[in-house]
């Protein structure tokens, strides 16, 4: 969004609160999401879970052509709608809920930081996996991303994304990585955030912020997805400390608020 | 040479070698002594036949050596990077034989130690600057007149030493190797070892397996930084903080790198990284590593910052040096034109700043199919909410881990450095960065800590390279006229005298007579 426009919906966002009927849109949970998106769909579930705030989930398998960014998942709420963990946090700031409030000066630059590393690295390394890594393209991805659609159209959509994410993946040097380094990435990675997270409860001790939210989507997908290979779990398998983590999230703000809830982490087991 | 003769006295002997080798002190860790080596700075001529010149600082030197005399700027290797020998250097050397201004060519030979940070802080401190101040760029220039020498001198020296040089031998190390990590590690290198191991890094024998130096290629230096390329800065300014004993080929033209982009580095093995982040995790096996004395959590906090860095910055650096359009005329374009050789500053500058765009875009035209200025605000926002933010994580720190530079610090260095140091005309970035004060202190801290010279002051050098540049160029010249002149020379000879073309003396009284006396002569030489 630009500045304006950015001061613009923050203005008319603080002046409503949060209504009761705000949803939530990504692909099909049964067929079509794929990895990524739906670690960042449940990235903003939690993180809307933690601001106490009630979302409604709703899927769409053209999701991707209506958010404004082209990226899922997106939220509907009053007559915004704004996509992206990072817009999102903001747009919800300017309602008047805020989890950082509480960091001092450094600690925001921390979490912002580590949450660049989240995107950097296992974002990109779910992407990588899911659509430059041969076995998973032909068995998994190709499959559910052109699900919804007919013949021919899925096949070319399928490749049309495809060419565009090992484009991505070129310009920003892991074009010539191999999977061991990609899955070695990760592992630092979650070497990384297991000893920021160390024995606390969340990565800013007591509460939950936005970073925690992220790492918990993330990691859990990768956790509950099955891929042609366990490769990547048991990479996040390894630490300890995160496992009870996303365990923790898990029973604090989904299994305790009710059916839906526990729907949704049902679907979220069932995936692929 | 003169050279030899003049110096002699260094003293190598203690060897006073601020061993360096850890970067914990960081300040100190700049292996002044090494630095001082520089009278290895050899001109590498493109790549080409005596490449090798470079001497190798021994990174041995600094092996337990004591630290610097006094005398400073005498690296244990002694002689050749004493002050004097580079004085000595300055006379005899006729720029022309070295064609190459150090600037562009000058590789610069580093000594290093691979043990893990030893720690002399304050021996090093105080020969540090003592070291330095010898290693003016001017001098550089004789010094680099003086490399190509270096081979030749050598003998001299192992005949001095031969006597202290011996026991290195016993090391196991055969003669023509240079030090290499494992010898370094060996530790203890006497001065004499030291030596031994300057001396083995003659240019011809380069490389037995083991032995190789490693080599980095990187861009050369410019706007008073050491190199103008972001990736390359890193490198260097992670190899100083680590005194890694490289050879520093900084060249202008990427097709000379072994792998064909900068910056590249050659290990031991032969093998060729181009990828900065790898080149930086092979100095780290071998054992140049500027993180030993971070905790986990610094490490993980390394990590975060460097893909914020990334993720908000490097669009931002991008843009300012190649997209934006007074900029990219001004300042990128102009540099890199007049850098590189003759027929690639016509089209490489361009070449680079469609890739520098395509990666742009790539890395976020993807989210915003808005307009391109709104595009710019945004990237420009994000990457002034993240100077701030390093700004906050540094407070009033050293370095970003204490008091001893990390990699981290490398990269963070590389890309303020560009921004603050490079004269921008529309610097948006640099205004909101010059207002963050601790991180410009940080700046030149750094440069004026590990890269004394280069940052010295950019007139100095510039000169002095353009001295040799501007004589060369009139016998080029002069040869290219004398050349032209000769072909032109050698057609009408031919043409004349084959009968091609005839010259007739056209008198006008006698004209008819003449002529046939003329056709006559034609016919006759025909």
């Amino acid at each position: 969004m630009s500045l304006v426009a950015e001061a613009f919906v923050s203005q008319i966002a603080a002046a409503e609160p949060w209504p009761e009927n705000a949803t939530l849109y990504q692909q099909l949970k049964g067929e079509q999401i794929l990895l990524s998106d739906n670690a960042a769909s449940l990235a903003v579930q939690a993180f809307l879970q933690m601001c106490n705030l009630p979302i409604k989930v709703v899927c769409r398998a053209n999701a991707e052509y209506m958010s404004p960014s082209g990226k899922v998942p997106f939220i509907h709420v009053g007559n915004q709608v704004v996509s992206e963990l990072g817009p999102i946090v903001q747009f919800v700031k300017a309602k008047g809920h805020s989890l950082s409030d509480g960091l001092d000066e450094v600690q925001k630059a921390e979490m912002k930081a580590y949450m660049e590393l989240v995107n950097n690295m296992l974002l990109t390394a779910e992407l990588y996996l899911q659509w430059c890594d041969e076995a998973t393209v032909g068995e998994i991805t190709h499959a559910r991303y052109g699900s919804p659609y007919p013949w021919p159209l899925n096949h070319i959509l399928a490749y049309q994304k495809q060419w565009e994410v090992r484009r991505k993946m070129k310009a920003i040097g892991w074009g010539k990585k191999t999977l061991d380094q990609v899955l070695e990435d990760v592992d630092q990675c979650c070497q990384a955030l297991s000893q920021r997270l160390g024995t606390q409860p969340y990565f800013f001790n007591k509460q939950p912020t936005e970073l925690d939210a992220l790492v918990f989507g993330h990691l859990y997908t990768i956790l509950t997805t099955q891929l042609t290979s366990d490769e990547l779990s048991e990479k996040v398998k390894n630490y300890s400390n995160l496992l009870a983590f996303c365990r923790r999230i898990e029973q604090h703000y989904f299994e305790d608020r009710g059916k839906d809830c526990t729907f949704l982490l049902l679907c979220i087991h069932g995936n692929f | 040479m003169r050279r030899r003769g003049a110096t002699v006295p260094v003293t190598k002997a203690t060897a006073s070698e601020p061993h360096l080798p850890s970067p914990t002190q960081a300040p100190t860790r700049p292996r002044s002594g090494r630095r001082h080596r520089p009278c290895f700075v050899s001109m590498a001529t493109g790549g080409a036949g005596p490449a090798p010149n470079i001497t190798r600082c021994g990174k041995h030197a600094a092996r337990g050596t004591a630290p610097r005399s006094p005398r400073s700027g005498l690296s244990p290797e002694g002689r050749w990077s004493s002050p004097g020998h580079v004085q000595i250097c300055e006379s005899p050397q006729s720029p022309s034989r070295r064609t190459r201004p150090p600037s562009r060519w000058a590789c610069f030979a580093f000594g290093g130690s691979g043990l893990p940070r030893p720690r002399r802080p304050d021996r090093q401190r105080r020969a540090w600057p003592r070291a330095l101040a010898p290693l003016r760029e001017p001098p550089l220039d004789q010094a680099a007149a003086a490399l190509p020498r270096s081979p030749r001198l050598r003998p001299a020296p192992s005949g001095r030493l031969s006597g202290r040089a011996k026991p290195r031998l016993p090391e196991g190390l055969p003669r023509p190797q240079p030090g290499d990590p494992k010898g370094a590690v060996a530790g203890g290198g006497s001065a004499p070892g030291r030596a031994e191991a300057w001396r083995e890094v003659l240019p011809g024998q380069r490389a037995g397996k083991m032995a190789a130096p490693m080599e980095l290629f990187c861009w050369s230096g410019g706007w008073g930084l050491p190199s103008v390329d972001l990736d390359s800065l890193a490198v260097l300014t992670y190899a100083r903080f680590t005194g890694a004993p490289l050879k520093v080929h900084k060249i202008t033209n990427p097709w000379r790198s072994p792998s064909g982009t900068l910056p590249a580095l050659r290990t031991s093995h032969g093998e060729v990284i181009s990828v900065p982040h790898k080149i930086i995790t092979h100095l780290r096996k071998e054992k140049y590593n500027a993180d030993y004395d971070l905790s986990a959590r610094q490490g993980a906090d390394t990590l975060a910052f460097m893909s914020l860095l990334e993720e908000k910055l490097l669009p931002v650096l991008i843009h300012t040096f190649w997209v934006d359009t007074k900029n990219y005329v001004e300042v990128t374009r102009k540099w890199y034109a007049e850098a590189m050789p003759f027929p690639l500053n016509f089209f490489l500058p361009g070449r680079m700043q469609r890739q520098y765009m395509e990666r742009l875009q790539l890395l976020c035209g993807e989210h915003r199919p808005e307009n391109e200025e709104e595009l710019e605000k945004e990237l420009y926002q994000e990457a002034r909410e993240c100077l701030t933010l390093l700004s906050q994580r540094l407070g009033s720190q050293k370095f970003f881990f204490g008091d001893a530079p990390a990699s981290l610090d490398a990269f963070v260095f590389s890309y303020l450095a560009l921004l603050l140091q490079a004269k921008l005309p529309s610097g948006k970035l640099q205004a909101h960065l010059r207002g963050l004060h601790n991180l410009c202190a940080y700046c030149t801290h750094i440069l004026s800590l590990y890269f004394p010279w280069d940052g010295a002051g950019v007139p100095p050098p510039r000169q002095t390279p353009a001295g040799p540049e501007t004589e060369e160029e009139p016998y080029r010249r002069r040869n290219q006229i004398l050349s032209v002149l000769a072909g032109l020379a050698a057609m009408v000879g031919y043409a004349l005298l084959s009968g091609i073309v005839s010259i007739q003396r056209a008198t006008p009284a006698r004209a008819p007579g003449t002529r046939a006396l003329g056709m006559a002569e034609e016919d006759e030489e025909e």
